[in-house]
């Protein structure tokens, strides 16, 4: 069988938010978080390789980027800045979350991070070797999932994940084994045997999923890998990913779903415009928004000044929502039963912290 | 057992089993398979039906015009993997080597389409009775050919971001490199002033050289050398450049 002694690497303490300040380096954001404790290397995934790492080589990090900037040059077009100087950390274990806008960089940062794409300034090292400078030391340590990746249409989904472990260098027995855990795992194994090309969209994307999943790479890279899935396959998605980390991989994802990044991510990162905007957990993010409890007043706009003191309000043509403190929910309750109005109370949401950290760098801009 | 991380980096690392990926897509493109020899049969017809006694040359020159037909299914095969199915980078950004995720496209792409081109070989060899020494220089030019167009394939098929604008390329070397070229016809055919310009392209050159080898057609010293050190260069030369154009693409160009 193919278990392997990974041992899991103790996930980091939540950070807290570590916010940009205005004119400091994005650097300075990865600089101020705490350095993780007793991350190791996955051991079946050469320790002595890792002991052998030159630069960073004993800092335990699966992932380092510094200062990174990438800017894209093509005849007859202005130069795009899509990594205006991205620093991040990701340790070993960890499932990381890069969130952001279309366009705000993370897909760049990814196919950088993966060998993919040369950096035009800053370093990035994975694993301690230089992604950059020596990326064919890189790739046996990571998998992708390519945003938009289909499998090939003529191969049925257990060709297709027992070819690909085939290519990396698996041999047979690991890659039968492991094909077809990925095809049980991602509940493709009713469509295991059917050419890609009759499955769904969701079923396709799956069988992508599953490849790069029963890679068990120490390090994985996944653009947007629930896109088009059902939210039972969505599910599935996230439990392999939390079994892969409990195994020891690493994994760096990009999503437009919060929900998924909430459940998923054990810290996020937020990018626009080429840049880090906040670093930190789900939990840490919701608070740093004022509060963790939102209410809703229906009528409530009106009387926005007399909700102002609770925390942030955003009027929505009659409605009013204010994100408040659970703490001051009673006395917030009074004012509004004073008022004459109805409130429906919730937890602040993962999307809602997200337009605001996003939108309030759009307004100082 | 060693771990895919023990392996060392070297080039051509994973050709086997990616080069057995390739053949499976390629083996279910049944109607593509099907009509992979239309052209060449056409052309076939045509020379049969205008001089019958030119069929063995045709023949020979269908052998080396299928091969190189082999470089545009690579190019048009690499380009729909990266830009319509985007999976390329599932295997770039894996210890699969770039050399040989391009020579796994090209050597797929040839397995599957060559059992046609041996039964038109086989046609070549009992019409034109070919010695034995006849057979095997057939055999080293179709490979020159079918690796100096599979090279220019790759190359191509790395520069274009859409795929229509690869069907309009695709059909414009078919047509300038193995229809319009002294191929299916004898070299001695074609106007002597441009006969040079047809021996530096690879499926002329090559049938020049089985032609004056089988007695069809009389190159001169300097055209012989034209055609054979021409195919030479561009074989070795060509092949080098597309497997270091293959590495130093997977990085964005």
């Amino acid at each position: 069988m193919w278990g392997f002694g990974f041992v899991r690497a103790p996930f980091s303490p939540a950070h807290g938010v570590v916010r940009a300040a205005a004119g400091e380096s994005p650097h300075a954001v990865d600089a101020r978080l705490p350095p993780a404790e007793g991350c190791r290397i996955p051991p079946r995934y050469g320790r002595r390789t890792a002991l052998r790492r030159r630069s960073g080589a004993m800092t335990g990090e699966a992932l380092r980027s510094t200062d990174l900037r990438k800017i894209y040059r093509s005849k007859g077009a202005p130069p795009t800045e899509a990594l205006t100087g991205v620093s991040m950390v990701v340790h070993p274990g960890e499932r990381v979350a890069l969130l952001g806008r279309n366009g705000a960089g993370k897909t760049t940062f990814l196919r950088i991070a993966s060998t993919l794409l040369r950096p035009t300034s800053g370093t990035i090292e994975v694993f301690g070797y230089d992604a950059d400078r020596t990326p064919d030391k890189v790739r046996p340590y990571i998998a992708v999932v390519p945003q938009e990746g289909k499998p090939f249409f003529h191969l049925t989904p257990r060709e297709q994940i027992y070819s690909y472990l085939r290519a990396r260098g698996l041999g047979r027995e690991t890659s039968k084994a492991r094909t077809q855990e990925a095809l049980d795992r991602m509940s493709l194994t009713e469509f295991a045997d059917r050419l890609s090309i009759t499955l769904s969209g969701g079923q396709r994307q799956r069988a992508m999923v599953a490849t790069v999943i029963a890679t068990e790479a120490p390090l994985l890279f996944l653009d947007e890998p629930t896109i088009g899935m059902d939210p039972f396959a969505r599910r599935s998605v996230w439990e392999s990913l939390r079994v892969l980390t409990r195994r020891g991989s690493t994994i760096l994802l990009t999503t437009h779903y919060l929900d998924e990044a909430d459940a998923l991510s054990q810290r996020l990162y937020i990018i626009d415009r080429g840049t880090v905007l906040v670093s930190g957990t789900a939990e840490d993010l919701k608070r740093s928004v004022g509060g963790t409890l939102k209410v809703l007043l229906p009528e409530g706009a009106a009387e926005v000044e007399r909700f102002r003191t609770f925390g942030s309000c955003v009027a929505d043509g009659e409605s009013l929502t204010v994100i408040a403190a659970p703490e001051r929910l009673g006395e917030l309750m009074d004012v509004a039963v004073r008022s004459h109005l109805t409130a429906t109370v919730g937890p602040v949401t993962l999307e809602e912290a997200f337009l605001r950290v996003v939108g309030r760098s759009i307004h100082e801009d | 057992m060693k771990t895919e991380l023990e392996h060392r980096a070297r080039p051509f690392r994973g050709l086997p089993a990616f080069l057995w990926t390739e053949v499976l897509v390629q083996a279910h493109e049944e109607l593509a398979m099907a009509t992979s020899m239309i052209v060449q049969i056409v052309l076939l017809v045509f020379v049969w039906v205008l001089n019958p006694g030119l069929i063995g040359v045709a023949l020979v020159g269908a052998v080396l015009f299928s091969m190189f037909a082999m470089g545009q299914r690579v190019l048009n095969e690499a380009a729909y993997i990266r830009i319509d199915h985007k999976v390329s980078d599932l295997y770039l950004a894996s210890p699969l080597s770039a050399e040989a995720y391009f020579l796994g496209i090209s050597a797929g792409v040839l397995l599957v389409y060559l059992a046609p081109v041996v039964v038109v070989a086989t046609l070549a060899t009992v019409v034109v009775h070919l010695a034995a020494a006849e057979v095997l220089l057939l055999a080293l030019l179709a490979v020159t050919v079918w690796l100096i167009s599979a090279s220019i394939g790759y190359v191509f098929s790395t520069a274009f971001r859409d795929n229509r604008a690869i069907w309009a390329y695709s059909s414009l070397f078919f047509n300038i490199f193995g229809v319009l070229p002294p191929v299916f016809y004898p070299f001695g055919l074609f106007p002597a002033p441009l006969r040079p310009i047809v021996l530096l392209m690879p499926p002329s050159a090559a049938a020049a050289i089985l032609q004056a080898a089988i007695g069809v057609t009389v190159l001169t010293r300097p055209e012989l050398w034209l055609a054979s050190g021409g195919l030479a260069v561009e074989g070795v030369g060509l092949f080098l450049f597309a497997a270091y154009w293959a590495r130093r693409t997977v990085r964005g160009g």
